[in-house]
C-alpha cells in the first residue's frame, strides 16, 4: 500500500500533535459547572457507593481514549489517500467520446439518443476504478471536452449532464486526433466511442492516426430509422423580377418502407403552401414553388408525417431559409437623351432612376450606379459603380484602341454575371472602338477586331464599358440589352451575389457585415446573444444550431442588423439508422470492459465510513453516559 | 369577630397593612388563604369538640374545680380547703387538693436555614403557610403560641400571644423571616429551651437537613419535658435534581463541594438514598414516639392541616 495523499512524514507529524492534544484533553479536566444542592449529605451517601466501582469508570474512560485515538488515526490514514499499490499502477486512462450530431436528437429510444448515451456513459464513471482517470469529449463538427482527465465522479457526472446534442454533423477524424493527443504519453489509454454510429467514412477518419496500443470500445445508441427529412432548402428571387421568389425544398425518406408526409412552407409564421407527398423507399423528391409573391423575409419548411404522428428525428423536419432586403437600386443616367436605356430602366421596378444632362453632371446625391451614355466626364464621388457606353476618346476608364466597323461579338465569358441569360452571337454592330484594356482589365466580350466590353476598376471604382454605342447596333432590339443593363446594375449593387438564404450548421460562417467594425453580436435561435469577431468585414462564427439568427455590428452612424438562417440539410445525419458494430483500426469494436459500478478501490472512502462509525459509536456511548 | 371579618374592615392590601413590600412575600398570606384558616379552626371546632379545647389539665394541683386528692394540713394552708367532713369522720386535718387547670402552650420552631429557600423557596413557604395555620387554630383555642425561627441559633422570636384577633402579628413575623444560615438544630434548640421555661408543644417545621443529625435537635426537646411535634417540609423534586454530565456539586448551606457525573443511574440511586433519609427521619421519630408527620410541599396546605388534625397529638 501507498499514500498517494499527505506525505508520511505530514501524516506522522500530524498525528504527534493531534494525538498528544486529545491525550491532553483527557488528562486535563475541565473545570465542572457549580451545581448547588439542598443537602450534600444526601449525595454523599449516594458517591460512597459509586466509588466502589470508580475503576469500572476509570476503565471506561480509558476506552472512550482509545476511542478518540482510533478516530483520529482513521482520519489521518484518509488524509493520506492510501492506495494499493497494483491498483495505482494499473489505473486507465480513458477517452469518452460521445457523439453530439444531430442524429443523437431521435428519440426512437426513451428519451433520446443522447439521453441514453449520457447513461451509458454515467455507468462508466460509475464503474471507474480508484485509479482509473477519465475524460469526457462531445464530438460534433468540433470536439469540446468537458472535463479534465480526472478520477473524481463529482467532476465527471457534470461533465455527462452537460452533454447536448446539436444540428451538425460529426468530425469523427477530428475527435479520434483530440483523443489521442489526450491520451499521448498516458498509460492504459483507451477510447470509449458512443454513438449511434453517423460518423461519416470512418475508415477515412482514422487514416493517418496511429491507434495502435489504444484500447477501443464501442457503445452503440439507437434502435429505430424510420425518418423523413428536409434534405435541401434554397430560395431565390427572380432576376429580373425581384418582388417574386421561387422556393426548392428536396424532401427525403430514408426509410425501407413507403412513407406519406405532408411539407408546409411558411412566410414569416404564416402559411403558404402545404403539400402532401408520398415517397417511396431512399426516396429524394425535389419539389419547387414557382412565382410566390409577397412580402415575406423569413421562410420556413416543416415536415411531418400524413397520419400526424412524428418520425425518430424531429430536428431535420424544419429548415429555415431567409430572403434578401429587396432595395431600391439608384441609377444616375447621363445622357443626351436615349430612349433605348431609359426603356431597359423601366423593367425593373426597383430602380430608382435619375437622368442628367451632360452638362448638369455631377448632380448631388449618392448612387449605386452611374451610366455614361457617351460621355465621361470624371467620376464624382458617391457615384457607385461606373457604366460607359461608347466609351469616348478622352476621360473613358479604357483608351479606345482602334475604330472598327461591321463587327459584333464573337467571344465573350459565358460564365460572367454582366452575360447571364443572355445570347450575344446574332448581335450586329455598324461601328464602334476596339477598346484596350490594362493589365488587370477582363475582357468580358470581343469581337475578332478587338476586346469590346470590358470591365475592371479604377480608383477603387468598378466600370464596365462598351466599346460602340447601343443605338449603332442590333442590340437594342434584342432582350440581351435590357438583360445587360440590368444585368450590370445588379452586379455592382451586389445585391444577388451577397445573398446567402441559408448557412449549414457545423461550418464555419462568414457573414457579410459593415466593414470597420471589429465584432458584432450575435443572437441566436435561443436568444442568447454572443459576440463574434468581424474580420475583413464577415464576422466568423461556428455555428452548431438551426434556426434564424440576427447579427448585430455597432457602426460610426448606427447599428446596423441582419438576418440570416441555419440549416441542418445533411442526408447523412438523416439517416439514422444506427449502427451495431463499428470498426476501427481493423477490427469490431465491442463494448467497455472492466467498468464494474459500485466498486472503488479507493481505502480512503472506507477509512472515512469507518471514522464515522467509530464517531458515531463514540457519540451514542457518550450521550447514555457508558464511556464516561 | 373572625379573622375574615378583620379583613372586610380593612381597605388596604395585606402586605401594605404589614409594610411588605416583596411581592412574593404579599401573596404568602392573601385573602384566600385566610379564608382557609377560618374554614379550618370551624372544622377542628367540630370534629374535635370536647376534647379539643385549650383547657388544659396539668400535673400540677392547685385552685381548679375537679377534685384531685388529699393532704395532711400543713400550718399556712388556707383554711377554706380544708375538708371538715373528713375533721368530723377521722378527726384528721386534711386539705383538699384539685386539679390546677392552665392554658397550652404552643412553641412553633420554623427552621429559617438556606436549604428551606432552596430553588424556588416552596419548602420555606409552605412552611410559614403550615406555620401560621396551626398557629391560628391554637390561638382559636386560646393556647399561648409562640413563634421562634431558627438556623444554628434562634433568629428571631415572636412573643407569646393568645386569641385570634392575634393572627396578624403571626403573619407579620412570618412574612419578615428570610430563609439564611446553617442549620444546626441541636444548637438552636439548645437555645430555645434556655429561653422558654414553660413547657409545652413544640412544633418543629423543618426540612431536617441538619449537617450534624436532625436527631441531636429532637432529643434536646424531648430531654428537657417539651412535646415534640416534627413537621417534616419535603420537595420531592429534590429527589430527582435536573442534572446530567460532569458537574461539581455543593452545598448550599456549608458550600462542601464535590465532582460528581450525573448519570441516569446515579440519579436512580439518589432517588433510592433521598427516600431512605425520610425513612430514616420516620423511624426515629416513631421509635421515641414523637408525632411525625411529612408535609409534602405539592400538597395544599388546608389539607396538610385537616391531616394533621386527624393524625392527633397536635392538640389534646
Amino acid at each position: 500500500m501507498i499514500f498517494a495523499g499527505l506525505p508520511l512524514s505530514t501524516l506522522l507529524a500530524i498525528a504527534g500533535a493531534a494525538g498528544g492534544l486529545t491525550v491532553l484533553f483527557y488528562i486535563l479536566k475541565l473545570r465542572r459547572r457549580p451545581v448547588p444542592v439542598p443537602f450534600s449529605r444526601i449525595w454523599e451517601r449516594v458517591l460512597r457507593d459509586k466509588e466502589a466501582t470508580s475503576w469500572w469508570s476509570r476503565l471506561k474512560r480509558l476506552l472512550s481514549l482509545l476511542l478518540q485515538l482510533a478516530l483520529l488515526s482513521l482520519l489521518l490514514i484518509s488524509l493520506g489517500d492510501p492506495r494499493l499499490a497494483g491498483a495505482l499502477v494499473e489505473g486507465r486512462n480513458v477517452v469518452v467520446l460521445v457523439d453530439g450530431s444531430a442524429s443523437m436528437k431521435a428519440t426512437d429510444v426513451d428519451p433520446s439518443r443522447m439521453g441514453v448515451a449520457q447513461q451509458q456513459v454515467k455507468k462508466l464513471v460509475e464503474g471507474l476504478s480508484g485509479s482509473d482517470r477519465m475524460l469526457i469529449a462531445q464530438m460534433d463538427a468540433s470536439v469540446t471536452p468537458l472535463s479534465t482527465m480526472t478520477g473524481e465522479t463529482s467532476e465527471l457526472k457534470p461533465a455527462v449532464d452537460a452533454l447536448r446534442a446539436t444540428d451538425t454533423r460529426t468530425d469523427f477524424r477530428r475527435a479520434l486526433a483530440f483523443a489521442l493527443d489526450s491520451l499521448s504519453g498516458l498509460s492504459k489509454p483507451e477510447i470509449v466511442v458512443v454513438s449511434d454510429g453517423a460518423l461519416g467514412d470512418v475508415a477515412d477518419a482514422e487514416r493517418g492516426l496511429d491507434l495502435s496500443g489504444v484500447n477501443l470500445s464501442f457503445i452503440p445508441v439507437g434502435r429505430g430509422k424510420k425518418n423523413a427529412a428536409i434534405t435541401g432548402f434554397s430560395v431565390r428571387r427572380y432576376p429580373l423580377d425581384k418582388a417574386r421568389y421561387e422556393v426548392m425544398i428536396e424532401v427525403t425518406n430514408t426509410n425501407e418502407e413507403p412513407v406519406d408526409v405532408e411539407l408546409s412552407l411558411l412566410g414569416d409564421g404564416d402559411v403558404v403552401d402545404i403539400t402532401r407527398l408520398a415517397l417511396g423507399p431512399n426516396e429524394r423528391l425535389a419539389r419547387f414553388y414557382k412565382d410566390l409573391a409577397g412580402a415575406s423575409r423569413t421562410l420556413e419548411a416543416k415536415l411531418a408525417l400524413a397520419g400526424g404522428g412524428r418520425d425518430d428525428l424531429p430536428a431535420d423536419d424544419h429548415a429555415f431559409a431567409l430572403m434578401p432586403e429587396r432595395r431600391r437600386a439608384r441609377v444616375l443616367v447621363v445622357t443626351a437623351g436615349n430612349t433605348y436605356l431609359e426603356a431597359a430602366l423601366l423593367l425593373d421596378e426597383y430602380l430608382e432612376v435619375t437622368t442628367v444632362a451632360p452638362s448638369q453632371y455631377p448632380p448631388s446625391g449618392n448612387f449605386d450606379v452611374t451610366i455614361f451614355d457617351g460621355v465621361a466626364p470624371p467620376p464624382a464621388q458617391g457615384s457607385g459603380g461606373l457604366l460607359y457606353f461608347d466609351v469616348p476618346e478622352e476621360g473613358g476608364p479604357v483608351k479606345r484602341k482602334r475604330r472598327i466597323e461591321m463587327f459584333g461579338f464573337d467571344t465573350w465569358d459565358k460564365k460572367s454575371p454582366l452575360l447571364r441569360w443572355m445570347a450575344l452571337g446574332d448581335v450586329q454592330a455598324l461601328y464602334g472602338h476596339a477598346l484596350e484594356p490594362e493589365k488587370e482589365d477582363r475582357i468580358v466580350g470581343a469581337s475578332a477586331l478587338g476586346p469590346i466590353l470590358v470591365a475592371g476598376r479604377r480608383a477603387g471604382k468598378r466600370f464596365v464599358a462598351l466599346g460602340f454605342d447601343p443605338r449603332n447596333s442590333d442590340m437594342v432590339l434584342r432582350v440581351a440589352w435590357p438583360l445587360l443593363v440590368l444585368n450590370v446594375i445588379n452586379d455592382f449593387v451586389e445585391e444577388d451575389t451577397s445573398y446567402v438564404s441559408s448557412f449549414a450548421t457545423g461550418d464555419v460562417w462568414m457573414i457579410p457585415a459593415p466593414s470597420g467594425a471589429e465584432s458584432a453580436t450575435l443572437k441566436t435561435p435561443e436568444a442568447r446573444t454572443l459576440t463574434v469577431p468581424v474580420k475583413e468585414g464577415r464576422a466568423v462564427y461556428f455555428g452548431t444550431q438551426a434556426g434564424f439568427y440576427e447579427l448585430t455590428v455597432e457602426t460610426d452612424q448606427q447599428p446596423v442588423t441582419s438576418a440570416f438562417a441555419a440549416n441542418l440539410v445533411s442526408l447523412e445525419e438523416s439517416r439514422i439508422e444506427p449502427v451495431t458494430e463499428l470498426t476501427l483500426a481493423g477490427k469490431a469494436l465491442g463494448p467497455p470492459s472492466g467498468f464494474n459500478p459500485g466498486v472503488r478501490r479507493e481505502l480512503w472512502l472506507y477509512l472515512l465510513l469507518a471514522a464515522l462509525l467509530v464517531s458515531g459509536i463514540e457519540w451514542f456511548t457518550y450521550h447514555r453516559r457508558l464511556t464516561v | 369577630m373572625g379573622v375574615l371579618d378583620v379583613f372586610k374592615k380593612a381597605t388596604a392590601p395585606v402586605s401594605r397593612r404589614f409594610g411588605l413590600t416583596r411581592p412574593e412575600r404579599a401573596e404568602l398570606f392573601d385573602e384566600d388563604f385566610q379564608k382557609k384558616l377560618e374554614t379550618l379552626a370551624i372544622v377542628s371546632r367540630r370534629v374535635f369538640a370536647g376534647r379539643m379545647r385549650a383547657e388544659r389539665r396539668t400535673k400540677k394541683k392547685g385552685s381548679g374545680i375537679e377534685f384531685a386528692d388529699h393532704r395532711d394540713y400543713a400550718p399556712g394552708d388556707d383554711f377554706r380547703y380544708v375538708d371538715w367532713n373528713v375533721y368530723q369522720r377521722f378527726g384528721r386535718l386534711l386539705v383538699r387538693l384539685y386539679e390546677e387547670e392552665e392554658d397550652l402552650s404552643v412553641y412553633f420552631i420554623v427552621d429559617c436555614s438556606t436549604s428551606m429557600g432552596f430553588g424556588d423557596g416552596r419548602k420555606f413557604d409552605q412552611a410559614r403557610r403550615l406555620c401560621a395555620a396551626l398557629a391560628y387554630v391554637a390561638l382559636a383555642n386560646l393556647d399561648r403560641v409562640t413563634i421562634v425561627s431558627a438556623t444554628d441559633s434562634i433568629v428571631a422570636r415572636m412573643p407569646t400571644t393568645r386569641g385570634k384577633g392575634r393572627i396578624f402579628k403571626v403573619f407579620d413575623f412570618l412574612r419578615r423571616a428570610e430563609p439564611s444560615g446553617v442549620t444546626d438544630l441541636q444548637d438552636s434548640l439548645k437555645t430555645f429551651v434556655a429561653q422558654h421555661k414553660r413547657r409545652g408543644l413544640a412544633v418543629l417545621i423543618s426540612d431536617l437537613y441538619d449537617p450534624a443529625g436532625f436527631e441531636q435537635g429532637i432529643n434536646v426537646l424531648r430531654y428537657n419535658k417539651f412535646e415534640p411535634y416534627v413537621l417534616h417540609i419535603v420537595d420531592p423534586q429534590e429527589a430527582k435534581p435536573a442534572l446530567r454530565g460532569d458537574v461539581r456539586i455543593y452545598d448550599c448551606e456549608t458550600g462542601d463541594e464535590r465532582e460528581v457525573t450525573v448519570t441516569p443511574k446515579l440519579l436512580e440511586r439518589m432517588e433510592r438514598a433521598w427516600n431512605e433519609y425520610l425513612l430514616d427521619v420516620e423511624r426515629f421519630c416513631t421509635s421515641r414516639q414523637v408525632p411525625y408527620f411529612v408535609a409534602d410541599v405539592d400538597t395544599p396546605f388546608d389539607e396538610l392541616v385537616l391531616s394533621v388534625f386527624r393524625r392527633g397529638g397536635f392538640l389534646r
